[in-house]
């Protein structure tokens, strides 16, 4: 169970989250939404670790988040690869890092589960697609078996057509291993379809935070409501409303 | 900017009190009892073991590295370099004495190596590529190999030994320096001459440059106000290495040519281990770097102030 | 780049087999045959103790070019190992990394180098950890520079997640990026470690003789500057060689590395 409590976070002077509190549990997906600017990426630094808070608190199971290994799949699909070393050397970071026993049938598995050609690993990330980097930055992120799996932005570098397939396979996959995905996007639509909860970031604190079909229903704040409309507007909420 | 001048001031600050520091530890540490080569040095080879305790109180040996490295630095923050361990006499006149030889030298092999490497740096790059520019990167690439005291021993057998043109040893006359000049004038030049070049090449190859000579402005006056300006700065930058290989190349040039500077007051001080002296020599050394590096500093984030502090 | 190429290797060949081809031991003395001029039995003359030139400078291949690659290393590692710490260690470690650097910049070099190898007595031990101490500075800065953007990256934050451990992270995340420039960095401390050797050396403060190190060579010829000036320019010759080399070497692979960065 992941518990944010109350955190904020200071840039110089400027505060960038303000007593922000979250929570998630094992095998429920959350989605935080806001517009660029709005200060998710500083939410998921402060998860992770990577961002010092001023105040407040971020636990996994009354633990330190850290401790249970969380993984993260990236905006920019080929910027969590090294680029002079195979993928597969940087899939299997995580377990040599753990000193995991290495599972040949766990990687296929997942392989298979993701759609990727096992040899496409021996490759170097300026060899794949980028729709193939990312499902193989989703392969990373799971190979450990980490129980929580942060999303930042996961389908805005692909195209419309992989979006939609790499959204099922995230999907597919936290089915089948259980993990609580925390999904940073600006895309309600994408929210609305595959979260369970919805909380609606901007300017640094959360607007609302609701089950996404009493969001999507009837938001509750003005900002929420401007955000469903706009994304109605899209027909982004079609399938959901 | 006050808080990037105090920011500059406390770097200089932690910098010279590390300077201290590491000197007294260094020569702390050096090998050999260093009552018994005072005592040799005063008084002969045979030395009692009174002798020895009398000077290991006086030098404040006996009470620890904390207590010694107070004792000298206190006085020293007033301006007391201490007392040569040989003769006893006070370090500072002599430093002195030391400093008014080397200081005009460094101030005139300054002015040499610019007067070589700005016309020639000006030459070069009226053609880039032509051989005359390739005739001169090729002498400064083989000027800056070409080690100082060889330089200078060349320039004495050429000059002194078979032209008999200028003297060779000492430093009574201006004639004199001539030598020792020269001799770091030219490694002077052979360095900024490669730099001064990259720099004005770099400022002609502003993308906003072609835009004036279409427009008809005169490229004299294209090349003082957006040329000049830009290749300084470059060549500003480097000043403090091009300090530090001034400085270093005194040491062996005064050596070479027997001149009583700073640097010869330091190798002679080495050699006799009074350490007072090679303190002395060795916190004004600093001093003088930390000073123009600070002014280098200031007057290179005035004329780009697009500086940040942090990456100084 | 080939010419360059060419010397760089005659250059390692000497320094490696010179003493093979050295006609005579370089430290034999023969009184009557001493200050010979260059030509016949001896090709460069002999010295003041009638020692053959042209083996002390083969030998001395090794000494002069042998040093100042092992100081030059002793420096990259020395440096490199300092500038990840400040790149990797957090804020902290990095203020007094760079401290630490500052004060060693502050001071000229060789000036240092002299007083340290001069205060622990004149040996091969204090010549190498002076230069060593004095020629770390610049690798310092160059992996910290380079190291603090790397860590941005997205696969560096993914090695940290992952919980690979800092030497680990160090290996294979840093040093393949930090490569390319520390070794042109190291070009440079190389032609510099040969010029504050040979500069030592003929202070009296480096390589002691009867060793055959260049520098050294320079002090006894300069005694014989009127009989015999021929010897004082061999060995000048030599290192003025070998730092040339050097520094093209250096400015080719600067040149390479810059024109594939431009490529990619």
């Amino acid at each position: 169970m992941l518990t944010v409590a109350n955190i904020s976070v200071r840039r110089g002077a400027a505060v960038t989250l303000r007593d922000l509190s979250l929570s998630l549990a094992p095998g429920r997906t959350l989605a935080v939404v806001g517009e660029s600017g709005a200060g998710k990426s500083t939410l998921i630094g402060a998860i992770l670790g990577l961002v010092r808070c001023s105040a407040g608190q971020v636990d996994w199971n009354a633990a330190p988040v850290s401790k249970c290994r969380p993984a993260l799949v990236m905006q920019e699909p080929r910027a969590a690869f090294n680029p002079r070393l195979s993928l597969r050397r940087s899939v299997m970071e995580p377990v040599l890092a753990q000193k995991l026993a290495m599972d040949s049938d766990r990687l296929e598995r997942l392989c298979r589960g993701l759609e990727l050609q096992p040899d496409l690993l021996d490759r170097r990330p300026d060899q794949v697609s980028i729709g193939q980097a990312q499902r193989i930055g989703i392969l990373r992120a799971l190979i450990a078996a980490p129980p929580l799996v942060l999303f930042d932005e996961p389908l805005s570098a692909l195209d419309a057509v992989t979006q939609k397939h790499t959204a099922r396979l995230i999907a597919d996959m936290q089915r089948q291993e259980g993990f609580a995905a925390l999904i940073v996007t600006h895309d309600l639509g994408y929210a609305a379809a595959y979260a369970d909860e919805i909380a609606v970031l901007r300017a640094g604190k959360i607007e609302e935070y609701a089950a996404t079909q009493a969001f999507v229903d009837a938001p509750q704040s003005e900002y929420g409501r401007k955000l469903r409309g706009a994304a109605f507007a899209l027909g982004a909420l079609e399938r959901v409303a | 900017m006050i808080g990037l001048v105090a920011g500059l001031f406390l770097r200089a600050f932690v910098v010279l009190t590390g300077t201290a520091l590491a000197t007294f530890a260094l020569l702390w540490h050096a090998p050999g009892d260093p009552a018994l080569s005072i005592a040799q040095a005063r008084y002969g080879t045979i030395v009692s073991d009174e002798v020895l305790d009398f000077i290991r109180a006086e030098a404040g040996f006996e009470d620890g590295f904390w207590t010694a490295f107070w004792a000298w630095l206190a006085p020293l923050v007033q301006g007391d370099f201490g007392q040569s361990s040989v003769n006893g006499r006070d370090v500072w006149p002599n430093l002195v004495t030391a400093m008014s030889y080397t200081f005009p030298l460094a101030i005139f092999s300054l002015g040499i190596g610019l007067a070589i490497s700005v016309p020639l740096a000006l030459i070069a790059t009226r053609k880039p590529g032509s051989w005359m520019d390739r005739g001169a990167v090729a002498l400064a690439s083989v000027g800056v190999a070409i080690p100082a005291f060889w330089l200078g021993l060349l320039l004495i057998l050429l000059f002194a030994v078979q032209l008999g043109w200028l003297p060779a040893m000492g430093a009574e006359t201006t004639a004199h320096s001539v030598l020792p000049a020269l001799t770091l004038g030219f490694g002077v030049a052979a360095s900024m001459t490669r730099i001064i070049r990259s720099g004005i090449l770099e400022a002609r190859g502003q993308p906003f440059l072609p835009a004036f000579y279409r427009r008809g402005v005169a490229s004299r006056d294209i090349a003082r106000d957006h040329v000049a300006p830009h290749a300084a700065v470059p060549v500003i930058t480097v000043l403090g290495l091009e300090l530090a290989f001034l400085l270093e190349g005194l040491v062996v040039v005064e050596v070479i040519f027997a001149r009583p500077g700073l640097g010869s007051f330091l190798v002679h001080a080495i050699f006799a281990r009074d350490f007072p002296k090679v303190q002395a020599v060795v916190i004004l050394t600093a001093v003088i770097f930390v000073v123009v590096n600070l002014v280098i500093d200031l007057v290179y984030r005035s004329l780009d102030p697009r500086l940040d502090v942090r990456d100084a | 780049m080939r010419s360059v190429g060419i010397l760089a290797v005659v250059l390692v060949l000497i320094a490696v087999f010179g003493p093979v081809l050295a006609p005579y031991d370089p430290t034999a003395i023969n009184i009557p045959n001493r200050l010979r001029p260059p030509g016949g039995e001896w090709i460069l003359g002999t010295d003041a103790l009638g020692r053959d030139i042209l083996s002390r400078l083969l030998h001395g291949a090794r000494w002069s070019l042998g040093l100042a690659f092992l100081v030059s290393l002793l420096g990259l590692l020395i440096g490199t190992a300092i500038g990840l710490i400040a790149a990797q260690g957090g804020v902290l470690a990095d203020w007094i990394a760079m401290r630490v650097t500052d004060t060693f910049l502050a001071f000229p070099e060789l000036i240092a180098a002299v007083v340290i190898a001069g205060v622990l007595g004149a040996s091969t031990g204090s010549l190498i950890f002076a230069l060593t101490v004095t020629g770390w500075m610049r690798y310092a800065c160059v992996a910290r520079g380079i190291g603090l953007s790397v860590g941005t990256r997205g696969y560096v934050v993914q090695a940290r997640l992952a919980g690979l451990a800092p030497l680990a992270i160090a290996r294979w995340h840093y040093l393949p990026s930090l490569l390319p420039s520390l070794t042109v960095v190291w070009t440079g401390m190389f032609a510099r470690a040969i010029l504050g050797i040979s500069t030592l050396g003929f202070l009296g403060f480096g390589v002691q003789p009867p060793m055959p190190e260049w520098g050294t060579m320079l002090l006894d010829a300069r005694i014989h500057m009127r009989s015999t000036p021929l010897q004082m320019i061999w060995p000048g010759i030599a290192v003025v060689a070998a730092v040339l080399a050097v520094n093209l070497a250096g400015d080719a692979l600067r040149d390479a590395l810059a024109e594939q960065d431009a490529r990619e």
